[in-house]
Formats: structure tokens, sequence, C-alpha cells
């Protein structure tokens, strides 16, 4: 390693200062107070050829180095740790995995365009339930022909709803974990793809962050990145370099902040001389100093291993972590050398203090930084579950459903759409219930959400459920907190369970708790005008739109005037075939009977789970009569 | 005559004894009809004994062999099987003919000596898969039958006669009372529930490697098979290689349905009673019901292998499944049980848990489908229940016209 960078970094850093100084710094309040992106800022940014500065100048890249890349992160962090944010997701997110793992055809078709600027990339992993995990994934992506079917939502995405391109990382094998993970570039403006608001954020506001939804998205099966199941590595991959921006990210901040506080206590003068005179702020600057020139170092060190496609993902590891820990601690320093004043708004560090609190959590907090540096020193611990990760049925929480949203043509379309289907299912409409039957007896049941608004607006649900012969009834908060309906009508894991043929959800967000009283429905309707909402994940049909618009022609479609009472209740069949489980291959010891199952590997032997029997080590024997592997059979189960 | 011995074919002659004081066998299945412990003489140049029996025949076994002998020295002693039913005699046959050499598989060496009988290394012929043996007029083949249901298990195979020497395949619960083959028997009605109950107990679990051993002995002309326990075939061996087939392949012998409850207070029990009468209305007529309760577990295995649907109904009990059939689920799935369609009734006074438990440990079984449709009972059947009894009713007689 040289412990001086090249003339021609230090010239990058003095072009990369200059245009951060001029172009961001004097707007880096507004951006913040105001949430907003600095777009032409980016434009500008491409244009001075930072967006693609480590790929290959075939690509249209500007064909340096990982370094030269850390130092422009650095550089706009300085000034504006959002900025900085951007340039990194950008380029170590959403560009590398393309670069690093795309086909001749979408490295031509996509890298010219981020390398240049004129598309920002984005990268989809974090969701609800899968973060620092990514064996929790959710989202799904169907192979039907020529596409990929992709469904689910991904949170906190940088660059999200700013960004053109996403790599996606989506369940395509569910029941096998990570392995079944795999990636696909996603285009903005895609039928299905949707983003909602952005995130009010402590700090780096003028970066862009959102929740991403997937709502039956078609990718062409070509956007595949790599093969199917590879999703899990390329993340990990990717990640491994994204730390060095973000650790590049953390180390502009602080030095940003430091730099700030020492003008600042050059010119405070307090008891009659300036107080970096005093040492309580001396040694604070000299420890502020010494922390980033140690994190520096770490960082340039890690990009330089990663230039030299040398094995770096603990050294990335510890720059990130190191470089945002300490990033914490000079933000801290530097505001404190400020005083009050540096508690106002407006003020460098005042922003600097809330930008740095990001990178000690974002792409991998620091706790499991800590996890991958252990790794690498002492191996890699085992799941505390032991084995593969448990296999979780994917769907809803109220089981396999038909997720149909009738989505095209004006609202009337779509309820008509809606009502064709379910008299095609054998609803009978012609039959109805009292609105007072009790849940539990219900055949089909009306029931209202907080989606629903004003208490006048129950005269909807009233109608509806009149016209649809069906039962009243309502989520908790509407009984409990809004009192709209008694309290024996809301449907809920604590409240009624619906066990009837159909019921339709108006306005329902579709809570958990909620959705575990309708497991039981044969047909689930939803109505809902938000289409990130949990409850379209779990329904049978479902339409997006207003209650106030929706409900009206519903009611309207579905009256048949005076209903005949309904005889007794045959309970329909629900339609969604359950998949059989693809067929495994198993090995059964011969001296014991014991069953080898890949998915579970041998932890005793350290065989780790996904290891097939004939890539078991030289010299394996069955871990509980010893025999050898030519004493197994194969059977398929 | 002190003896009774009977002869199987020329040569050769069955020398075991009948237990009928034995309550539970393995100490775990229960025994009503007694059982045998098979052994078998040949008489040629040499003499030969094919495995010995359990100590609470010995007497009987000994003066069996002494009989056939009628004064002969023995000179080998054929182990196929180790397990301490069959060779619980062997230190006694050594004792009464020390110059006997015995032949076994290495490991069943193994196992003998861990077990603590004096077996003596220069005495023993170590056999592989394939290695022959002649006897004289007889000429033997040795034939690994690892895990059937014990690893260290061989069969022998007559290439003289056509005589299969089965170890504990193609066994049977069940006394023989003085008679010895199949035929002998009116073996569909008499026998084959208790065939079928010590198969599935002792080897179910071992369905792939049962397979494998009927694949070698499809290249056997087979004219006898000698068990170690039960009768001894020699006519209509289709028609029992024909059950061994299903039941290693777990493929259900009949379109049934059998209804397993486990209730405190009849609750459940009026449930699964309904259910019963619902599908008997259906035309649904093989049905079998069961309290889980009083009803031992071997009894329920064995059915389970011969019917294609079960019907689990239990209540909740400590937030759990009414142990005896979690005990049932465990022992489903220690016996490898499989490819079955199932269907859930679950009953409970408050949190009602036992449905969503007894489908996960389906769920961790091997081919299984378990219908959408089930009644989720609130301490008891009620009106409102009705549909969903009507829809899982439904449900199930479509399944059986598939």
């Amino acid at each position: 390693m040289n412990y001086q960078t090249t003339e021609a970094h230090e010239a990058l850093r003095a072009k990369v200062r200059q245009f951060a100084e001029s172009e961001v710094k004097p707007i880096a309040f507004l951006l913040d107070k105001e949430n907003r992106f600095p777009r032409e800022a980016v434009t500008k940014m491409g244009e001075l050829g930072l967006m693609g500065l480590p790929y290959e100048k075939e690509y249209g890249g500007a064909g340096a180095d990982v370094l030269s890349y850390a130092i422009a992160v650095e550089e706009l962090a300085r000034v504006d740790g959002g900025t900085g944010v951007i340039l990194s997701a950008h380029t170590s997110l959403g560009t590398y995995p393309i670069a690093a793992f795309g086909n001749e055809e979408q490295k031509r078709k996509y890298l010219p365009d981020l390398c240049s600027g004129k598309k920002i990339g984005a990268f989809g992993l974090t969701e609800p339930n899968a973060g620092s995990d990514a064996g929790g994934t959710e989202t799904t992506a169907e192979l039907q022909g020529d596409y990929y079917i992709l469904n689910g939502e991904k949170i906190f995405i940088t660059n999200g709803g700013e960004a053109d391109t996403y790599v996606v990382f989506a369940v395509t094998t569910p029941g096998i974990g990570t392995r079944g993970i795999s990636a696909f570039i996603v285009e903005k403006g895609w039928e299905g793809f949707t983003f909602e608001p952005h995130y009010d954020k402590m700090g780096i506001r003028s970066s862009a962050t959102c929740q991403l939804n997937f709502n039956n998205v078609k990718i062409p099966k070509e956007n595949l990145l790599g093969k199917e199941g590879m999703g899990f590595r390329i993340a990990m991959s990717t990640l491994d370099g994204g730390r060095i921006g973000i650790a590049a990210q953390a180390l502009g901040i602080a030095q940003g902040a430091y730099e700030s506080a020492v003008e600042y206590s050059k010119e405070r003068v307090q008891f009659g001389r300036p107080i970096c005179q005093q040492q309580s702020i001396a040694f604070k600057i000299a420890d502020m100093a010494t922390k980033l020139r140690c994190a520096r170092f770490l960082v340039y060190s890690a990009a330089e291993l990663k230039q030299a496609h040398v094995s770096y993902g603990m050294e990335a590891a510890m720059a990130k972590m190191y470089a945002s820990d300490i990033a914490l601690e000079v933000c801290n320093d530097a505001l404190q050398i400020y005083g009050g004043a540096g508690f106002m708004k407006g003020m460098e560090v005042e922003r600097a203090y809330r930008d740095a609190k990001i990178t000690t959590i974002y792409e991998g907090t620091n706790e499991i930084q800590r996890v991958v540096i252990a790794s690498y020193i002492l191996g890699k611990a085992g799941k505390a579950s032991g084995g593969a990760a448990p296999v979780k049925q994917s769907g809803g929480e109220t089981g396999e459903r038909k997720k149909i949203i009738f989505k095209d043509g004006s609202a009337k379309d779509k309820v008509d759409a809606l009502v064709s289907a379910l008299k095609k299912d054998g609803h009978d409409f012609n039959y109805g219930i009292p609105a007072d039957t009790p849940i539990i007896e219900a055949e089909r049941v009306v029931s209202a959400g907080k989606g629903i608004g004003e208490r006048e607006n129950m005269k909807l649900i009233e109608n509806l459920a009149k016209a649809a012969g069906a039962a009243i009834g309502s989520s908790r908060p509407v009984a409990e907190t809004l009192q709209y309906v008694p309290l024996n009508r809301y449907v809920g894991m604590s409240g009624q369970k619906f066990k009837g043929n159909l019921y339709i959800a108006c306005g329902i967000s579709g809570a958990v708790q909620h959705l575990k009283g309708i497991k039981d429905a044969a047909y689930i309707v939803a109505i809902n005008n938000n289409p990130g909402a949990r409850i379209f994940k779990n329904c049978d049909y479902g339409i997006v739109g207003d209650v106030n618009e929706i409900l009206p022609l519903l009611t309207e479609a579905l009256d048949t005037g005076e209903k005949q009472p309904a005889p007794p209740m045959v309970k329909m069949k629900r339609q969604i075939p359950k998949k059989p489980a693809a067929p495994r291959k198993f090995n059964i010891c011969l001296g014991c009977g014991h069953e080898y199952d890949p998915l579970k590997g041998d932890p005793d032997g350290e065989v780790k789970p996904g290891t097939a029997f004939k890539d078991l080590p030289e010299g394996w024997t069955c871990p509980y009569c010893g025999e050898t592997k030519d004493a197994f059979i194969e059977i398929e189960v | 005559m002190m003896n009774c011995y009977r002869k199987v074919t020329d040569d050769l002659y069955w020398v075991g004894g009948n237990d009928r004081r034995l309550a539970l066998f393995e100490n775990i299945h229960p025994l009503y009809h007694g059982v045998s412990y098979n052994a078998y003489v040949l008489l040629d140049e040499k003499t030969v004994l094919f495995d010995t029996a359990d100590w609470a025949v010995g007497r009987q076994f000994i003066e069996n062999i002494k009989a056939v002998l009628n004064g002969r020295d023995l000179d080998y002693l054929v182990i196929n099987h180790v397990e301490p039913d069959h060779a619980a005699s062997l230190e006694e046959v050594l004792l009464r003919w020390p110059n006997v050499r015995m032949i076994m598989t290495p490991k069943a060496f193994t196992f003998l000596r861990n077990f603590g009988y004096p077996v003596d290394v220069d005495k023993i012929r170590q056999v592989k898969e394939g290695e022959t043996q002649s006897f004289g007029k007889h000429e033997v083949v040795f034939v690994n039958a690892p895990m059937v249901h014990w690893p260290e298990a061989m069969v022998t195979f007559d290439k003289t006669n056509g005589v299969l020497f089965s170890a504990d395949a193609f066994g049977s619960f069940r006394s023989l009372d003085g008679k010895l083959f199949a035929d002998e028997f009116d073996f569909d009605r008499e026998w084959i529930d208790d065939a079928r109950r010590y198969y599935t107990n002792i080897v179910g679990k071992y369905g792939p490697q049962v397979q494998a051993l009927l694949k070698k002995a499809a290249g056997l002309d087979i004219k006898y098979i000698c068990p170690l326990h039960g009768p001894v075939w020699r006519k209509d061996l289709g028609y029992i290689l024909d059950k061994y087939q299903h039941w290693s392949g777990y493929t259900p012998e009949e379109k049934g349905v059998m209804i397993v409850y486990a209730s405190m207070y009849g609750n459940t029990e009026n449930t699964a009673e309904m259910l019963a009468a619902e599908l008997a209305e259906r035309g649904i007529l093989n049905t079998r019901m069961y309290d889980v309760s009083s009803t031992h577990v071997s009894y329920l295995i064995s059915d389970l292998f011969k019917y294609s649907h079960l019907v689990l109904a239990s209540v909740t009990y400590n937030l759990g499944i009414f142990p005896p059939m979690h005990n049932f689920l465990a022992d489903m799935k220690a016996l490898n049980l499989q490819n079955r369609t199932c269907a859930i009734i679950e009953n409970g006074s408050w949190a009602i848990q036992s449905g969503k438990l007894m489908k996960e440990a389906l769920e961790g079984m091997k081919k299984m489908t378990i219908l959408d449709e089930g009644i989720t009972v609130n301490s008891s059947f009620r009106d409102s229940n009705q549909p969903d009894m009507k829809a899982l009713a439904d449900a199930l007689a479509a399944d059986l016209a598939k």
C-alpha cells in the first residue's frame, strides 16, 4: 500500500471539490430543509464524468480506479452527505451488479446511460422482513413464458423514485432460503411498478428514499442478472463494494464537520483568546484529526484492494464500520466545539450530525459489519436455528389467493369485471342474508376499514351489504376507536372470524391480526386506494380505487332488488390449487437408515446446508453410523 | 414324538417354535395371537441350520433340531439376522454342536460380539454380497439386505431348490399353531392384518431398502419364501409380493378413509361421527374410525398403510396436540409414512391450536396432501360448523372419486 494518493487522484479531488463547493454547498441547506433531490447537480455530475468513475470506458465509464470513486463520494459528502450517497448508491449498488454480473447485452443496454448519468441506478434488497438477513426475502418473481412476474415491496430504497433502473432481488424458488433468490434489472415506468412518497428522514434529506411496490410487474426474462439462484451472491458481492462507498461518505461528512469546527474554533474568542487555544478544544481537534486519518487509510486501502481484485470483504467492512463509527464521534465533537451555535438549524455541523447517523446503519449495520469481520477471522457461524432457513410458505397470511387486480378501463369497467368474475365463480346475488347475521355464521360480509373515512360513509357500506346480500363487519379500529359498528362486528384474530364464501374488504389495509380472522374465507375481495396495502396480497380479487367511487358502482352492479332469503350456506371451494413440492433427491444410509438431506447438510461434520450429496468432502462418513458415502442409495422424495 | 418340526420340501425342515405368552413384541407392539420364531435345517452332505430362535422357545427349538439331525453332527449355521428374537439360542447351539462353522456378514459378526455371544473368529466365514457356499447337492448364494430392517441383515437363496431364506422380510405376527404354509390358512382373511401390522411397524420406515431388495429378488427363481416369523410361502407368491410393493412404495392398498380422533369429553368424537355419517350419505362406506386414546398406535400405523385418506380430529391440550395423537403423528413420521391425503378437524375451548400443529406435523412428512377443507370446533359442534362439515365431506368424496 502506498501511503499517499497519486497526483491524478488529487487532481480529481480538486475537481470534485470545486464542483461541490460551487454547485452543492450553496443549496445544501435548502435541499435538507425541503427534502429535495438535487436533480440539476446530479446531471452536472454526469457531465463531469463522475457517475461511472470505476467502470470501463468501453461501456461509457471513466476507466478510473475504485479509489477515485471513493474520493469523489468523500468530496461530495464533505459538503452534503445526501449528495454523497446519491453517487454511492448509483455507482456501487445500482451500476455495479450490472457491470459485474450482467451479460454483454445487458451491459451494452444499461451501462452507457448509467455511466454518463443520463440515468440513475438503485438497488432493491431490503424488505420489511429481510434486511440484515436476506433469507427473509418475500418479494417473488415467477417465470411465466417470456416474463418473470414480480410481486412484493422493497423499503428504504436509496434513489427510489428518482432512479431509472433498479436491481431488484426476488425469490424465484421458494422454500430453499437464500439459494432461491435471483436478481433482476427493473425499469422505472413498467406497469405495476410504483413508488410510495419519500420518507421524511432525519438526515441525508437531499437523497431520495422510498418504498418500491411491485404489483404483477412483467420483467422480460432477459433482464435476469446472472442465473436463477445467484441473487444472494450478487447482493453480497455488491454490498461488499458498496461498503467502500458508504465508508467514503462517512469519511466525507466527518471531514466537512471537522474542517468547519476547526475554522470556528479559531474565530470564536472566549476568555480573551480563540477557543482552539484551550487545551480541551485543541485535544479534541487532535483526536478528530487522528481518527479521520485512520479512517481514510482504511477506506483507501480497501479501495486499493478491490481495484487489485484481491479479497477485500473484511477490509471494506472494517472501513465502513470504523469510518461511520468515528463519523458520529467527530460530528459530535464538531458540534460541541460550536456550542449553542451548532445546535441551530442552518449550521453545517448540525446537518452533518444528522447526516452521519445513517452511515452506521445502512448497507449493513455496524453490528453486521462486526459479524462479517469476525467471520473472516473465525469462520462462519451457523444460523442460530441450525441448518437451512425454515421453509415458509410464500403467499399472504390468508394462504394462497388468486390476487387478480382489475385495472383495465374505467372504474365501472373494473367493477363490472369484478362482478362478472364473482358470478362466474358461483356467487348468486339473488340470495342474501340479513346485515346483522353473526359474522361466524355469515355467508358474505362487507367490511369497513379505516379507509372508509367519515362516519357518513358507512352508508356506502350498508348499501353495498344490502346489494351483495351480506352482513356488515369491520376492522378493529372501526369498531373500537371510531365506534361506527358495535364491538361484536369487528373481524380479526381477537374478534369474530369469518369463514363464509365472500369477504369484501373496503378501505381495509390488511393488518396481520385482521387477516388471521379471514384466512378461512373462500373468496376475499379488496377495495383500497393504496396499491401497496397488504390486503391486496391476500385477496382473490382487488380494485385499487377510492371507496367513494367504487362502492356505489359495485352496489349498483350487484343490486337485484329484494333478495330472497339464502338457503343454508354451501361452503365454496377455494380456487388456488396447491403446488406440489418439487421432488428432491435424498440419499439414505444402508448402515443405519439416516437420510442425508442436502438442504440440511451435516452440521456435525461441518457440511453446510445446501451441499449436494455428490459434493460432500472426501472422507465424509455418515454422522450416525460411520458408513462411507458408497453405502448410501439415492431416493427421490 | 417329543418334537414338532415340519418338512418344508425335500431335505429342508422347519425347526422353530410358537410363543403365545409374549404380550409385547419388541416390548412395544401388543400380540393377541402370539408369534412364531422360524428356523430351518437342511440335510445335505453337510447339515445346515438357518438362524436360531428366541430364548422363549429355546427348549423346543433344540429338540426339533436334534430330531431332524437324528444323530448327525451340525456342520454349518447360517445367521441371516442377529436380532435377539432369532440369535438368542446361539450359545446353546454352540454348546451342543461345538464343531459347527458359522456363516454371516462381517457386520453380523460385530453385532453378535457386541451382544456378548461367544463367537470365535476362526470358526466363522464372513460373506459378502453374491458369495456362494456349497453343502453338497445344495448351493446357496448370499444376498445383502441392509436395513431390512437392520444393517447386518442378509437373505440366503438356495439355487438348487429355489428356497429363499428371507430373514424378517415377509414375516408376520401370529403363531403357526401346527400349520406351516400360507396356503394352509385363509391368509387374506386371518393373517393379512397381522402381516401388515408386522411389516409396517417393524420395517415400514425402510421402504426404499425393501424396494432395493425386491429388485434383487426379481432376478431369482424363487419357489419358497422362508421368513423368520409366520408362514412359509410356496403358492401364490405374487399375492404377498404385491402387498410388499404397495407397502414399501407407500402406495395405499385401498381407497378408503381412516378417521382417527382424540376426544376428551366426546365433542370431538361426535364431530368425527358426524363426518363418518356424512361420508356414508355420500356413498363412502370404506371408512374406519379409531379412538387414538384406546387404540395401540401399531394398529393405526398398519391401517394407514392400507387406506388412502386420513382424517385427524384432535382437541387442543396444553396449547398443543392431545398427547396420544401427538404420539401417532410422531410414529407416522418415524415410520416414513407418506403419500396420503389428509384432512384436519380441530377442537379447543379457548386458544385452538391443534389444527395448525397437526398440519405442521403432516407437512413435515413426505408427499402428504392436506385438504384446504377442515373444521374448527369451539368446544362443541354447532350449526355454524355445518357448512364446513358439508364442504369437508364433499371434498373427501370428490378426492376419493378421483
